[in-house]
């Protein structure tokens, strides 16, 4: 393949595809496009630590200002890309066009918005990118009284921050639990307690019905049972979809809400190539194509697309991983969730440490810990390989679950 | 001027690579910053990914510290063997003791 590899997006995906590219020895030019109009940054601090004050946006990049160019890597930022011409394997920019070896698609997600009036009046927030938790972060300084619509992890980490910072704090949930995409059913109400106890009004099956406002400025939320909640800052946190029109007009295939690639995270173009919270692909583990909005899924990806362009096979994708640090919880998942599946317990849920664990069939598929590192580094690598647990072994807290691995499964 | 010392990561294939660590920031991101291979720090230092795993010179060790139960516990579960002088990068700081020092990158992260 000869020609500059150019990536679209410049999150977690896009700069790791280009690390990882010259790393595994890319030797052509590498282009890489950010539509925004700042440094390449981590993404999961802007609704914590950056948020709360303790970093800054120079503490959360995630290189420094010389990497790129010390690599060789051509950074331009505060560009948008208007089309694909995939024939003639060039990207629009307006006036300017450039010639493309290989394309990789790194565009990532964009917050979801709701059918409501009012998004843009003052007081209004979503939260996705570095803009969006600036302007977030002073709005909280003023505001006495946040109402978070949206109990997932954005909404979540935003409620535990705005609680640290003395904040009033109401979480508008739709379902009947919080996370219910993410978690299994106990973990949900264990965490909906720990926000309740530190202050949040944790409102479960609640729809809202508008905002309301007056001159431009939100003044508070109106409930479809007619409850008005008084709110000087609304964050709106419902999710969020593919940033995947460019893909979408350059006529390649889209599916599961984002762009299909293969396991090399090829299109269905053969020199474009997708990763991160964009694409969509067939994952062993959910025995699906699915979109996973992960860093881990990013990175990895990332690293299957470096592989490929340099003419190495590409890895077999390990389990997914996730995290969310609310006050002093460190929460992390193996696995991908499995709807209505019992869970195994590991340790003690009131004291704050303790493991979750989802089995089919005898084997792992999924695990949460709370302040348990140790559950989740193991349990990562028994997901992947499938293993069947003991358990007995596997529900006692004191057993490492390495040792909860049944006897036959060693032997193989 | 940024004060800084030279560390020198040492890959498993015994490629040495020095790079200019930035004292008070962490080994990690002197790491990242030189896109050193085998450093991968996933979660950007959050000690919640255990992927910037490093063996530390052995006679740099006693200075640093030794590791908390967060980061032991994700030691114990790293992808690559935990050696006593494991460490993960992100939880370094970089002193003026580092000078010179040799951190070696374990075969995997994964």
């Amino acid at each position: 393949m000869s020609g500059p590899a150019i990536i679209i997006g410049a999150s977690h995906g896009g700069v790791q595809a280009a690390a990882s590219l010259r790393q595994q020895g890319w030797e052509e030019e590498i282009v890489l496009l950010s539509a925004e109009d700042a440094l390449p940054y981590h993404r999961p601090p802007l609704s914590k630590a950056f948020l709360s004050g303790e970093k800054a946006a120079e503490d959360i990049l995630l290189r420094g200002a010389d990497f790129y160019a010390g690599q060789g890597i051509k950074l331009e930022t505060d560009l948008r890309v208007d089309g694909v011409d995939p024939v003639a394997r060039r990207i629009r920019m307006g006036a300017r066009s450039l010639s493309y070896g290989a394309l990789i698609l790194a565009t990532g997600a964009r917050a979801r918005r709701p059918a409501l009036d009012g998004l843009d009046w003052q007081g209004v927030h979503l939260l996705r990118d570095i803009a969006d938790a600036r302007q977030l972060k002073a709005a909280l300084a003023d505001a006495g009284r946040v109402v978070i619509i949206g109990g997932g992890f954005i909404g979540l980490e935003v409620a535990a921050t705005a609680i640290k910072a003395g904040k009033s704090v109401t979480v508008l949930e739709m379902q009947d639990r919080i996370l219910a995409r993410a978690f299994p059913a106990a973990l949900s109400h264990w965490l909906a307690k720990q926000h309740r106890a530190a202050g949040v009004d944790m409102r479960l099956n609640c729809a809202v019905d508008r905002l309301e406002g007056e001159a431009g400025r939100l003044r508070a939320v109106r409930l479809a049972d007619g409850t008005r909640l008084d709110a000087d800052l609304v964050l709106i946190g419902i999710g969020s979809e593919a940033a995947n029109e460019l893909a979408w007009d350059a006529g390649l295939s889209c599916v599961a809400g984002g762009i299909r690639v293969d396991e090399a995270c090829r299109s269905s173009t053969p020199d474009i190539f997708a990763l991160g919270d964009c694409a969509s692909q067939f994952n062993r583990f959910a025995g699906a194509v699915t979109r996973i909005e992960s860093v881990q899924n990013a990175a990895d990806q990332a690293r299957i697309v470096a592989n490929v362009l340099t003419g190495k096979a590409p890895e077999e994708p390990g389990a997914n991983w996730f995290w969310t640090d609310q006050y002093a919880l460190k929460i992390q998942m193996a696995g991908l969730v499995l709807a209505d599946c019992p869970v195994t317990v590991r340790g003690e849920p009131d004291s704050g440490t303790f493991s979750l664990l989802q089995m089919q069939r005898g084997r792992i598929v999924a695990a949460f810990s709370v302040n348990r590192p140790a559950d989740h580094m193991t349990a990562r690598r028994l997901i992947a390989a499938g293993t069947r647990l003991d358990p007995i072994l596997a529900a006692d807290g004191l057993v490492p679950l390495a040792k909860a691995v049944l006897v036959a499964e060693k032997a193989a | 001027m940024v004060e800084s010392v030279t560390v020198i990561f040492e890959t498993q294939e015994g490629k040495r690579i020095p790079v200019q660590a930035v004292i008070g920031a962490s080994l990690m991101q002197a790491a990242i910053q030189h896109n050193v291979p085998g450093i991968e720090a996933e979660c950007g230092g959050s000690c919640i990914c255990a992927t910037c795993h490093v063996y530390v010179d052995a006679d740099r060790l006693a200075g640093l510290g030794g590791p908390e139960e967060m980061e032991a516990e994700m030691l114990d579960s790293a992808a690559a063997e935990r050696r006593v002088n494991s460490r993960l990068s992100c939880q370094i700081t970089v002193d003026a003791a580092l000078e010179g020092a040799v951190i070696q990158v374990p075969e995997t992260q994964f």
